[in-house]
């Protein structure tokens, strides 16, 4: 499989960011051209035609998920990247970074259960209407691996209705919530459409042999 | 009675949480000297006598597992 | 001496003892230096010949594991094991003990476990793909064990997943012996890709740079001897240990920033701080090397700029690495390690007069040869008696037990459990290389260049180590192997983590001893060499010993990942096949149950290493016949019946009242070693390939049961609640 025309794909990479390599090696997999981008440099955002923010353990995650990340250099080119509706991806503590950051609403609390959980679940696809979507159809369910301590979704009630009118909810976790999320939320988008993020691992799902390949479905 | 419970690593333990938003600050340019990390609990008792109060609370703390003696230290704040 | 006075005397009891050194220990001190060791040489002797650094009571011993093959280059003194897996690929790998840490502080204490066995693994250069935990708690109501449990879960998950490194497979145990005594074991696989350069211990060339890299100093362990008997009931700050802490974030950092200079070829030489800091890190790396070291402890970067030259040399602090440069490199190397936010600072340099030299700015500590302290350390062969297997019997009576009863007592005590709230809070598959983990009994990780898959589990079964610990050591290498066979993985190599108690008592020694000889047996009869292992003695409190627990990890290569044939029944109202090799049979779980030890019956002329050779070689041939096998485990304590239990998932259960052949229910739970059972859709294809695949061997096949949609018949007397059953089984803490 192959993204088309070789797509430039830049992947940030903070200080504790540890899917960086797995999503190279599946972004690789489509034969895109990857850049890493280190977290204390901006970059030109001209360049690239999406940005992906990995999961991991940004700064340790230390005084709150990925806010210490979302304070870096490197996330002014990603606000600047944002204004041009050029598609970007947060998976796990990308998801957070972003939540901070200010590009997605909400945050992302301790899980209910007070501790890391990893474990396979399974998504519903409820909006197909983001770059990352186009392979799926509503309804669809994917099956995909979690590993987080703080994926409980939290946003007020205001903010839950404008997800649910604007169709930013994109994927929500079906028959058993793993760690406490609002309405079940397991990823959602921005108001246009473009920024996205998600909280189970697409990358760690992509062939039979890792129990799952739904997780080719994103791209 | 509401009483505050100051709980910090203790001075020799390593504190990793204070090293990583040290180092955080010092390179979005911020200048601090040194930065450490610990919690902050709130408990509220009936009793309105601060002595009293004060030894339920210290109570909580050495035989509730409110704090960690191994590696944190803790101070209790009355108004 | 005959001159000291009597408050002298006292003095230099009070010496040895704070030194934890013998009177024998003092006079060959004094012998190799030819006078009074300095103030600090009494505490570089006590860290270096103490029994963690310098193996005195077990070294003898451990040169039984000299066997190597064409796959294991002879690397002795590194850090960890080297094995060569063809097509270029290469692995390292290691288990190590954090067992009185964990006792102190279990969140710590399991972290800084994980931290340090990870370090002895990318400090050769390879990069840590798969961790394995392997656990001993005593009885679940004991006094703080469900603490305990909780926190060195916690400490494990805590440090694994932030640093990124997937913890896969593992075991965990309880018993009363562990009760004033847990064990915690980790075990690490890094992984060498064509072409990745090997990072060695030994310093070399003189004018060549002593670099420090990594975390702050501070004074994490400093005086780590007082733990024990410090009361923590006294509120005074300085009375209290001081616990090493673990930052798996500032590891993380640490691991790239190595791999990095490693990769750049910017390194002579590399070596983690671990037990007893920068002390044995850099003796070790001069006595290795067979060169000097001058160091100066001035500039060793510091968190507490009180501490004194004793307390640098002494501190534990996690993170840190002694490296050895050029001097035209320091300066990528610095950058490197900037660029990872750490620091590197020059201590001092290699010299060819073979002293370590240590400096305090300008006065000199310390100049003596590290021969003195390393090579010239003390050995002992304590008193140890041949194994006699004091339980192995003729004739097996059978207990009487009710089926039900087993199983609720099993459950209760967490014997029976599926452990999932321990699995689900490590992340067990970032690195995206996990087929099979957790979920299991014997994890796989994808090879990123050959896509062969790495097979790993650890074994040790602390209940046939106390039926016996000659069987229990060769059983501690032969089950792990067993079960990676059922996967098809074929073993190559093993390594130990030897957890025992006081080395001083001969009924101990003895058992130490049997369990080393048979481990090596084991491994030369599977041709997967011992090429890296840990020895924790004194793992005693107050005169009680643990159960002798020499764990193990194996690991063993697969062709590829794909296919690999569950633990769990698939589906319902398929043939159950058990086959059974007799070698050793007990009651070992019954009798546990009631916490009493078995005796066993062991025939001769069963070929264990052939019945296992022979079953990695099964899976191959199940898809060349296109036979449908849905499941296949090796049949655990409790026998067939308890092994079917953990097959079980929430809606497929079995029924093994089919053909009982006039054996008794109670046959069910007997244990056997080695037997595997499979689930077929088709008995008659599948029973025919297993006879004819087994010709050779004297194995007993037969048709025990049938899977069943949820219920879960064990005769026509007992059947056991299926939803109750399984709520026991994963239930946790």
């Amino acid at each position: 499989m192959s993204l088309g025309t070789k797509l430039k794909i830049g992947i940030t990479r903070f200080l504790g960011t540890n899917c960086d390599e797995d999503v190279r090696k599946w972004l690789q997999s489509l034969s895109a051209d990857t850049t890493y981008l280190w977290f204390e440099d901006q970059f030109d955002v001209n360049h690239y035609d999406m940005i992906v923010l990995p999961g991991g353990f940004s700064h340790g995650d230390y005084l709150r998920c990925g806010a210490m990340a979302a304070q870096t250099p490197v996330m002014k080119s990603v606000k600047e990247f944002a204004k041009k509706d050029k598609p970007i991806l947060g998976i796990c503590n990308g998801f957070q970074i972003l939540c901070e950051a200010g590009l997605l609403p909400g945050a992302l609390l301790r899980n209910k259960e007070l501790r890391f959980k990893d474990q396979w679940v399974q998504l519903q696809v409820n909006n197909n209407q983001n770059p990352f979507a186009k392979k799926t159809e509503v309804g669809q369910t994917l099956k995909l691996p979690i590993a987080h301590g703080d994926g409980n979704y939290y946003a007020d009630s205001e903010t839950l209705k404008k997800l649910k009118d604007n169709n930013q909810i994109w994927l929500t976790y079906k028959d058993n919530n793993p760690n406490g999320a609002l309405m079940d939320i397991a990823g959602i988008t921005n108001e246009k459409h473009n920024i996205c993020a998600l909280m189970p691992h697409p990358e760690r799902a992509l062939y039979e042999w890792m129990g799952s390949c739904d997780g080719a479905f994103l791209l | 009675m509401k009483v505050g419970i100051k709980i910090m690593p203790r001075d020799v333990i390593l504190d990793t949480q204070g090293r990583a938003v040290e180092s955080s600050m010092k390179s979005n340019g911020f200048e601090l000297l040194s930065c450490r990390v610990g919690k902050y609990v709130e408990v509220t008792v009936a009793s309105e006598n601060k002595a009293e109060a004060q030894s339920q609370v210290e109570k909580m703390l050495k035989e509730g597992g409110l704090y960690n003696p191994l590696i944190e230290k803790f101070e209790i704040q009355i108004n | 001496m005959s001159n000291k006075t009597l408050a002298n005397e006292h003095e230099h009891e009070q010496k040895l003892k704070t030194y934890r050194l013998s009177s024998d220990e003092y006079q060959m001190m004094t012998t190799l230096l030819k006078r009074e060791p300095h103030a600090i040489e009494w505490a570089l002797f006590s860290a270096l010949w103490s029994e963690h650094c310098s193996y005195k009571s077990s070294k003898m011993h451990l040169r039984k594991f000299s066997f190597r093959n064409e796959s294991t280059p002879e690397m002795d003194g590194e850090n960890a094991g080297v094995v060569d897996l063809g097509f270029g690929e290469k692995i390292a790998f290691k288990m190590e003990s954090h067992n009185h840490p964990s006792f102190i502080e279990p969140v710590q204490g399991a972290a800084t476990g994980v931290g340090g066995i990870l370090r002895d693994i990318f400090t050769m250069g390879a990069r840590p793909i798969m961790t394995a935990d392997y656990l001993c708690f005593g009885e679940v109501d004991a006094p703080r064990m469900k603490d305990l449990m909780k926190g060195v879960v916690r400490g494990i998950s805590m440090y694994g997943n932030c640093v990124g490194v997937p913890t896969v497979t593992g075991q965990t145990n309880f018993h009363a012996r562990y009760n004033k005594n847990i064990l915690v074991n980790a075990l690490n696989v890094g992984y060498f890709a064509p072409g990745q350069k090997m990072a060695l211990s030994g310093a070399s060339g003189p004018g060549n740079l002593v670099v420090y890299v990594g975390a702050k100093t501070g004074r994490d362990g400093v005086h780590g001897a007082s733990m024990a008997s410090a009361s923590f009931d006294d509120d005074s700050e300085s009375k209290r240990p001081n616990v090493q802490i673990g930052d798996p974030f500032y590891e993380k950092l640490l691991i790239e920033a190595c791999l990095q200079i490693l990769d750049q070829e910017l390194v002579v030489a590399m070596q983690d701080m671990g037990a007893a800091g920068l002390t044995s890190s850099s003796f070790e790396m001069a006595a290795k090397g067979q060169v000097g070291l001058v160091i100066d402890l001035k500039k060793v970067p510091l968190r507490d700029s009180s501490m004194t030259a004793e307390d640098i040399l002494l501190s534990e602090s996690q993170e840190r690495m002694l490296l050895i440069c050029e001097p035209k490199n320091f300066e990528s190397i610095k950058n490197t390690f900037k660029k990872w936010n750490l620091d590197a600072v020059i201590l001092g340099e290699v010299q060819k007069e073979r002293k370590v030299k240590l400096q305090w700015g300008v006065e000199t500590l310390t100049d003596i040869d590290p021969d003195l302290i390393i090579e010239k350390a003390p050995r002992y062969e304590r008193p140890y008696q041949r194994w006699a297997s004091p339980r192995k019997v003729e004739q097996l009576a059978t207990p009487t037990f009710r089926p039900s009863e087993l199983i609720q007592k099993l459950t209760k005590s967490f014997k029976l459990n599926q452990a999932h709230w321990i699995h689900n809070q490590y992340d067990q598959r970032v690195g995206a290389r996990t087929a099979m983990a957790c979920e299991s009994s014997v994890a796989f990780a994808r090879l990123d260049h050959s896509g062969r898959g790495l097979g790993l589990a650890v074994g040790c079964r602390p209940e046939v180590m106390q039926m016996d610990a000659e069987v229990g050591a060769l059983d501690a290498v032969y089950y792990p192997a067993f079960q990676l066979a059922l996967k098809g993985a074929e073993t190559l190599a093993i390594t130990d983590c030897l957890n025992f108690g006081n080395p001083q008592k001969p009924e101990i020694m003895s058992e130490f001893v049997a369990s080393v000889e048979a481990i090596a047996l084991a491994s030369r009869k599977l041709n997967a060499p011992v090429i890296s292992g840990n020895v924790s003695f004194y793992n005693e409190t107050l005169e009680e010993n643990i159960i002798s627990t020499p764990a193990t990890g194996v690991v063993a290569i697969r062709d590829s990942v794909e296919n690999l044939i569950s633990d769990q029944f698939q589906a319902p109202f398929e043939s159950l096949i058990a086959v059974q090799m007799k070698w050793v049979e007990s009651w070992t779980a019954v009798m546990a149950a009631d916490k009493k030890v078995s005796s066993f019956k062991q025939s001769p002329g069963c070929d264990v290493p052939d019945f296992i050779k022979q079953c990695s070689q099964m899976d191959a041939e199940f898809k060349k016949l296109d036979l449908p096998i849905s499941s296949i485990k090796a049949i655990g304590l409790g026998g067939i019946a308890t092994t079917c239990l953990k097959m079980t998932t929430d809606a497929i259960g079995f029924d093994l009242s089919y053909d009982l052949n006039g054996n008794q229910e109670a046959d069910l739970f007997k244990d056997s070693f080695y037997g595997f059972i499979v689930s077929t859709g088709d008995n008659e294809k599948t029973a025919s390939f297993l006879k004819s695949h087994f010709k050779n061997l004297n194995v007993e096949i037969k048709k025990i049961g049938e899977t069943t949609n949820q219920k879960i018949t064990l005769s026509t007397s007992t059947q056991i609640e299926p939803n109750q059953f399984r709520t026991d089984y994963l239930k946790g803490l």
